[in-house]
């Protein structure tokens, strides 16, 4: 005759659809009742990324956004490129954007569109200023392989992006005229937005050899795999994940309050936090009940 | 409520991935199947648009168009601005020779010259290997020393020699883990044994980036249903 199961054992085989569904309450609930989220900002991180970039030269610093986010990191990512965009043109430092994969070409585009256009929705209500494609940012778009345009960058932009996106002579814009951008050493700092290692790419072949700044977005996953290039200062700060893009708005508020962009990544934040109470609850619950059917067992083998 | 196709799509979309979490159904595979497709679809039109036609049939279409136009000269050999020979320019016949070295890459089509592909995988190789081996090593190894490596910064206040202390011993404890040609006894034991509670610090804290990353992308996902879609929340 089987022996019934106990307590403990129908605890820890519970079907994984209720625990899918326990998540999904405790991740909803928040987005739709979002509680008070206070969001410390990290300042070996976050602070640096965001002090870094608001000490370039104004208004003629150059920042080079490499925007390689997926559909499935659009969460994470995106806040930060939009972020970014933000405080360069709050700063008026000129914004290149490329991408090295075809997939994230809608995604940046859409950023620099979303951002022009409230920045200009804003200037003709009388606040902040008007920014101007081709003179304030450009967007490059995509050339394969990866490595051409690292490297290439170096060396003469031209050779590797002769036109933007939309196709036209990047030569003659006047973001590149004005601001004599040509290679590396006309830049203050790339920014790196990924869920993979390009950032490391970025610093392998970019910084290495032309001595530029990196700075990365990334994605919480690979968080652990770029702190050794936080202490080594082969990063210039970073942001992980989504905590991290709702760390760089909350800074674009404190400094820049008339900055009325929705905030994305702060709006997760609540879900966020009330999901890992339930994951660690649910761990701890896990772990007590395996240790008390231990016993059990224990008890009936004596 | 959204009034525009395109987020009735998208949240239709995410309503059919979403549904495996229940069980395999036909409108999660739907869903995935429409996903490669179109992600299929839209990089080898990207590929076209972006690489074909302006770094290979551009320059060599320029190249023949400049020919047409000053004939045959002996000026092909300088290397003036307009040379077609010079591969510089940016209008040229050299671009044939890459591509013909990509085109090799359709040989594994035909068996009895499938060996050719080869040629392009090789010279591929070997240029990454040449360009990455240098980068690599001084990027991730020779400055990831250095940055392990006590100096006298280090001894500048409490807080930073105890933090350099502490990843100056579990960098030497790791590696003493992972040194596997000498038995870990006497010595060697505690010191791997610190060497083993780092990687586990390690692999705790990957574990619980990893749990926040999957649940911001849950997070951004409800927030387009509940926000962008379905309106609910402003």
């Amino acid at each position: 005759m089987q022996e019934e199961k106990t307590v403990w054992q129908k605890m820890m085989s519970v079907d994984r659809r209720i625990i899918y569904l326990m998540v999904a309450v405790v991740m909803i609930v928040p987005i739709i009742f979002p509680f008070d989220q206070p969001v410390r900002v990290a300042e070996r991180t976050t602070g640096a990324m965001f002090q870094a970039i608001d000490n370039f030269p104004n208004e003629n610093g150059v920042f080079l956004i490499s925007a390689d986010l997926n559909p499935q990191d659009q969460p994470e990512l995106y806040p930060m490129l939009v972020s970014w965009i933000r405080h360069c043109f709050h700063r008026d430092i000129k914004v290149l954007v490329l991408c090295l994969f075809p997939a994230s070409l809608g995604l940046a585009e859409q950023a620099l569109n979303q951002v022009a256009t409230e920045f200009n929705n804003r200037a003709a209500r009388g606040v902040g200023r008007r920014v101007v494609y081709g003179e304030d940012f450009v967007f490059l778009g995509w050339t394969p392989p990866p490595i051409v345009p690292i490297l290439g960058l170096g060396e003469n932009i031209f050779d590797v992006f002769p036109r933007d996106f939309y196709g036209d002579d990047l030569r003659t814009m006047p973001i590149m005229v004005d601001n004599r951008i040509r290679n590396y050493r006309n830049m203050d700092m790339i920014g790196s937005l990924s869920a993979s290692s390009t950032p490391i790419t970025y610093i392998a072949f970019a910084q290495a050899r032309f001595g530029i700044r990196v700075t990365a977005g990334i994605t919480a996953v690979s968080a652990a795999d770029f702190y050794p290039y936080i202490d080594s200062g082969q990063l210039t700060g970073m942001l992980e994940g989504m905590k991290g893009a709702a760390e760089y708005e909350q800074l674009i508020a404190e400094y820049f309050p008339h900055d009325d962009g929705r905030r994305m990544a702060t709006e997760g934040m609540s879900s966020q936090s009330a999901t890992h109470i339930a994951i660690i609850i649910m761990i701890l619950i896990g772990n007590f009940c395996y240790f008390m059917q231990r016993r059990v067992e224990n008890r009936r083998s004596v | 409520m959204a009034t525009d196709f395109w987020t009735w799509t998208a949240a239709i979309l995410t309503l059919a991935i979403l549904s495996f979490l229940y069980d395999d159904n036909a409108f999660y595979r739907t869903a995935e199947h429409l996903f490669i497709g179109v992600a299929n679809g839209y990089s080898i039109v990207l590929s076209w648009y972006n690489v074909v036609i302006p770094h290979m049939i551009d320059p060599l279409v320029g190249a023949f168009r400049t020919t047409r136009e000053q004939g045959f000269t002996t000026a092909f050999f300088t290397f003036d601005e307009l040379n077609v020979l010079n591969p510089y320019n940016d209008n040229n016949f050299f671009i044939i020779i890459p591509m013909m070295v990509g085109s090799l890459y359709i040989t594994r089509f035909i068996p009895k010259i499938s060996w050719m592909i080869r040629i392009p995988i090789g010279i591929t190789m070997g240029y990454y290997t040449a360009i990455a081996i240098p980068a690599s090593f001084k990027a991730s190894i020779v400055r990831q020393l250095e940055a392990s490596i006590l100096t006298r910064a280090d001894f500048s206040s409490w807080s930073v020699l105890i933090y350099g202390l502490f990843i100056f011993v579990t960098t030497v404890a790791t590696l003493v883990y992972f040194f596997f040609s000498a038995e870990h006894k006497g010595f060697l034991r505690p010191v791997s044994n610190i060497g083993i509670l780092a990687v586990m610090v390690g692999f705790g804290a990957s574990f619980g980036l990893t749990v926040m990353a999957r649940i911001s992308l849950a997070i951004g996902r409800f927030v387009f249903i509940f926000k962008d879609w379905l309106g609910i929340v402003h």
